[in-house]
């Protein structure tokens, strides 16, 4: 690769986000490159990677990290890129490679609720976002017919166009779930980027089961498509460039930024405009790598918050017997949800939440109890289908407040190409714990409406990451307490912007992922305003669904 | 006076005669052509004209869409009533003489990609429905696509008068009094408006089907349309009526095979829509047709193969990293066996089908298997993409090893596929020579009358300078 490669926009990271922004950016005209610091994969040889590994329950297992762009990996031990400082563990999951951490996801693709960006003026917690959820509806309508999101409509997300897909088919489990709930808990089908029918030349879901690690068919969207849209359009893509420092001029714009290739000889990437589109733990690290004399706290970071205010959703759990077959496994992995608690007064006092429905066959869970318990041969067999058939779990997916204190840092430890690691500081707060604690309510109340037994709620103070990295790059009015503004623009540096889960002030109790696509597309539509309106575009992508 | 009244009268008498039998069968054909409209869309679903004379997302009948022939692509024209770019000027004897005898308005010959040689079989009544539909059930559509242009000779239209001579038979078709009404219907839709031999039917030299071996299996393109005679190892010869009515309604039978493909797009935009008795009649007759044997099928093409796996070679043991290197079983769990499972079994409803007892991996013609790893199968309705092809993921060589592999495990082990085939196919078919060699023929029958007018020439020469 030469050192002398330019466009006119340079996006750092191929993940569904970046790749989208750069997409639009590219049909606008403009000549876009993407910098990615992980290899590309091949979809196959991942579903054979999974099929192999002795790990099934590792969504991380089928892709290993490359030694010159490492990721956290856990399973079987930690592999220590991501230092944890406590007091609460981050286990932070995302993938380094060309189209990123959807690679794996549960696909879901929710939209917030509209108070959900007014929490402070509403509920005197958290804070606002600097744009309502009216300017962000067009966004997301943009969003989910390019990645084709399937939903029901009673999920507490008003919408004005409606969906492109129906919801996916049922599962056996939750049809029972929702007659079984009904009336005190609406049970409704999840909004997920995953095909009902064909959309966008791929397949329907046909429930292989395997969305965390992998679906073997591509019936849900995942960065890897993103990045084929985004190349189809013209996008250049370089896989395996690291990029270890953004360099400014004396103005404090941004003139280039530098990357190492796996021999770690090193190149300088000139360009207009840039986007830092590498995820919320990996794009402050990099902010905060390229301190400099000018900027001795890291770009952007006038307001001292680059890496902080990290969030996620922290889940606690039950899992139960129920009192009938239910056979989770068959369909998508998390296909339904209550969505009642999501918003209302009490989000003065406690965390809202979600509470999710798990639908991952529980056969391999069943099998390691029954080991641990020593339990062997016919009685084996027998508890085995006994249990695998009638144990179900419910999550709550809490809220976080944005607190300054939990952040990511530069480690002193070092990577193999001597770049420091990502270090976070996190703890888990009474907002939050309060929140756990009354959804405990909902839980025996869930359970005793399925007739359960063995109940088994998760450890008291023990809370799942669910890999949902917020806040590290906030958005805001004021450059004083944010880093970016309402369009992702760095208040510090005028042509560099943010696409990011990391620029979402508050986390909400929704998965992350639309909501960063569509601010990604309302920031490419900032930088090359011109034809604002992308109706054609959409035309083709509808016509491309229709055909395809 | 009175004469002249006398005369009036009857005139008078005979018009308002005529005037009432016209209003009377204006209105009568006002109520039975809203019928006939309908019994004309009906017939040219059955006809599946939309296959060929719509573009991917232009608008029903408009056009535009190229057919590749081995001696170019020829574009499918405007068939709406637009009086500018369609047929709306056609009068219905020229609409007959286009479906049933290949012969445009304007005179000229169409090329016989244009399926008339099935269409001469259509009855005068049907042809009619036909014409009503296609004057008044259609939107007529005011653009024109781009005109054919094959190369010389093919460019001069007024030489498939000549083939027509040879090759079609334009009686429509005539009931058989010795058999059923079912089996008369079945042939009528068979070897007319289905034109299954259009595809079906191998062809000769000249692209015309050879009727000995009709159905006997034909190539489409980079498809092969197998043979549909009632055959019991090449055909459909230990299929039910039953089951074949299934597969021509739903695109599929269990443990025998499924449509993909152009027979794909013929169950989605035709023959799904066909009634239950037509459905039937068309399984009732293609199990009388004379059935044709190839040699190669030692046993019925749907019934090879067995579960089975090589899961022993794959686990524990690291991916090459070589794509070119992996073996048919690591392909196999790669990119099959998630959805047709690890012993090719597929799901247990069959919606996701084995892979064994099934046409697609049992027949020695071996082509429509890499195009489905090629291309997947991709229905124009909602239902869309039913397996996804795997043409931008996988090369030439290891769909070769894959496709061994499938063979091998679940297939007729006679059966081949080779690299420079998938190479082939993906690039759209083996080159035709038909240009070449038609154009070869003319040159050596010039260079023959050549030699004859040079060679009476002299003769008249030397006799003439013998009488000097």
């Amino acid at each position: 690769m030469s050192g002398q490669l330019s466009a006119d926009i340079v996006v750092i990271g191929s993940g569904i986000v970046g790749s989208l922004a750069a997409r639009r950016l590219a049909l606008r005209g403009a000549s876009v490159l993407i910098l990615e610091a992980g290899p590309r994969l091949d979809r196959g040889r991942v579903v054979a990677a999974f099929r192999n590994s002795p790990f099934k329950g590792s969504w991380m297992a089928p892709y290993p990290p490359s030694p010159w762009a490492p990721h956290p990996i856990y399973v079987p031990r930690d592999n220590g890129y991501l230092k944890q400082a406590g007091p609460y563990p981050y286990p932070a999951e995302y993938i380094r490679a060309v189209g990123g951490t959807t690679w794996h996801w549960a696909a879901q693709a929710w939209r917030l609720v509209p108070n959900d960006v007014r929490i402070k003026s509403l509920y005197g917690v958290g804070v606002d976002w600097p744009l309502s959820y009216e300017e962000l509806d067009p966004w997301y309508q943009e969003a989910e017919e390019l990645i084709g999101v399937a939903g029901a409509d009673d999920t507490g997300s008003p919408r004005k166009q409606p969906f492109p897909m129906e919801p996916v088919a049922e599962p056996w489990s939750m049809r029972r779930f929702r007659e079984r709930l009904a009336p005190a808990y609406p049970v409704v089908a999840n909004t997920v980027a995953r095909n009902s029918r064909s959309y966008g030349g791929r397949p329907a879901c046909v429930g292989n089961n395997s969305c965390q690690p992998i679906c073997p068919v591509n019936a849900q969207y995942t960065g890897e498509t993103a990045v084929a849209a985004a190349e189809a359009s013209g996008v250049r893509l370089v896989p395996n460039a690291v990029v270890y420092r953004i360099e400014h001029d004396a103005k404090g714009r941004i003139a280039a930024v530098h990357y190492f290739d796996p021999d770690k000889g090193s190149h300088r990437v000139t360009g207009k405009t840039f986007i830092l589109a590498a995820n919320g733990i990996e794009s402050p690290k990099l902010l905060l790598l390229s301190a400099s004399d000018k900027y001795p706290n890291g770009l952007a970071n006038s307001s001292g918050m680059v890496g902080r205010n990290l969030m996620d959703h922290p889940s606690t759990s039950l899992t139960f017997y129920a009192d009938e077959e239910l056979w989770l496994g068959r369909g998508p992995q998390s296909p339904s949800s209550i969505n009642t608690l999501r918003d209302g007064a009490f989000r003065s006092r406690h965390a809202p939440y979600r509470l999710d429905f798990t639908n991952i066959s529980q056969v391999l869970n069943v099998t390691n109890d029954l080991i641990k318990e020593g339990v062997y041969g016919a009685e084996f067999e027998k508890q085995l289908r006994w249990r695998a058939a009638r144990q179900v779990n419910v999550k709550n997916v809490l809220e976080v407040l944005p607190d300054p204190d939990n952040r990511i840092t530069l480690s002193s430890e070092k990577d193999a190409m001597g770049i420091p690691k990502p270090e976070a500081h996190y703890s888990i707060g009474e907002y939050t714990r309060r929140g756990a604690d009354v959804s405990r309510a909902d839980f025996a109340r869930i359970a005793e409406l399925m007739g359960g037994t063995g109940l088994r709620y998760s450890a008291d103070g023990q809370f799942a990451n669910n890999q949902h990295i917020t806040g590290t790059m906030s958005m805001g009015n004021a450059p004083s307490s944010s880093v970016v503004d309402a369009f992702g623009r760095t208040h510090d540096h005028e042509n560099l912007f943010i696409c990011s889960t990391g620029v979402m002030p508050t986390a909400a109790t929704m998965n992350s992922t639309l909501t960063a696509i569509a601010l990604a597309l309302r920031t490419a539509g900032h930088i090359l305003p011109q034809q604002t309106t992308t109706q054609t575009d959409l035309a083709d992508d509808r016509r491309e669904a229709r055909l395809s | 006076m009175k004469g002249a009244a006398g005369r009036l009268i009857p005139l008078f008498a005979l018009v308002c005669a005529l005037a009432c039998t016209c209003a009377s069968t204006a209105m009568a054909t006002d109520g039975s052509n809203a019928e006939r409209v309908q019994r004309g869309k009906y017939l040219a679903t059955a006809g599946d004209c939309v296959a060929c004379h719509t573009a991917p997302g232009g608008k029903p009948f408009a056009g535009g869409l190229p057919l590749p022939t081995p001696i170019g692509d020829i574009i499918a024209t405007n068939i709406t009533p637009s009086k500018t770019a369609g047929i709306g000027n056609y009068t219905e004897r020229q609409f007959s003489d286009a479906l049933r005898r290949g012969i445009r308005a304007d005179g000229r010959h169409l090329y016989p990609a244009m399926p008339y040689t099935a269409y001469a079989q259509i009855t005068d009544a049907d042809m009619q429905a036909l014409y009503a539909y296609f004057m008044h059930g259609v939107a007529p559509v005011d653009s024109k696509p781009a005109p054919t242009r094959l190369p010389f000779p093919f460019n001069l239209r007024w030489s498939m008068a000549a083939w027509n001579m040879l090759f079609l038979d334009s009686k429509p078709f005539t009931p058989d009094p010795g058999k059923s009404a079912a089996w008369n219907r079945g042939a009528y839709l068979v070897r007319g408006l289905a034109h299954c031999s259009t595809c079906h039917t191998p062809r000769n030299l000249l692209m015309a089907e050879q009727p000995s071996r009709e159905l006997a299996g034909g190539d489409v393109g980079t498809w092969h349309a197998p043979n549909i005679t009632p055959d019991a190892d090449s055909g459909i010869g230990n299929w039910s009526e039953a089951e074949l009515v299934a597969y021509i309604k739903l695109g599929h039978a269990t443990g025998r095979a499924q449509a993909a493909g152009p027979m794909a797009e013929a169950v989605d935009n035709s023959l799904q829509y066909l009634t239950a008795a037509d459905l039937q009649a068309i399984a009732t007759y293609l199990k009388t047709i004379p059935a044709q044997h190839d040699p190669a099928d030692t046993r019925a093409v749907d019934d090879w193969g067995s579960a089975s796996d090589e899961l022993d070679s794959l686990r524990g043991v690291a991916l090459p990293v070589d794509p070119d290197k992996m073996t048919g079983a690591q392909l196999y769990d790669a990119y099959c066996a998630s959805c047709h499972q690890a012993r090719g079994q597929g799901s247990f409803d069959g919606g996701l089908p084995p892979l064994f007892h099934n046409t697609a991996t049992g027949r020695t013609n071996t082509n429509n298997l890499v195009m489905v790893i090629l291309d997947g199968i991709r229905w124009t309705d909602r239902s869309g993409v039913h397996m996804p092809g795997f043409a931008n993921h996988l090369d030439d060589r290891q769909i070769a090893t894959l496709a061994a592999y499938l063979i091998r495990h679940y297939g007729n082990p006679a059966a081949k596929v080779s690299v420079e085939q998938v190479r082939q196919l993906r690039a759209g078919g083996a080159p035709s020579h038909l240009v070449a060699l038609v154009r070869w023929a003319m040159a050596i029958v010039l260079l023959v009358i050549l030699a004859i007018v040079i060679l009476s020439v002299r003769r008249m020469r030397r006799r003439s300078s013998g009488q000097a």
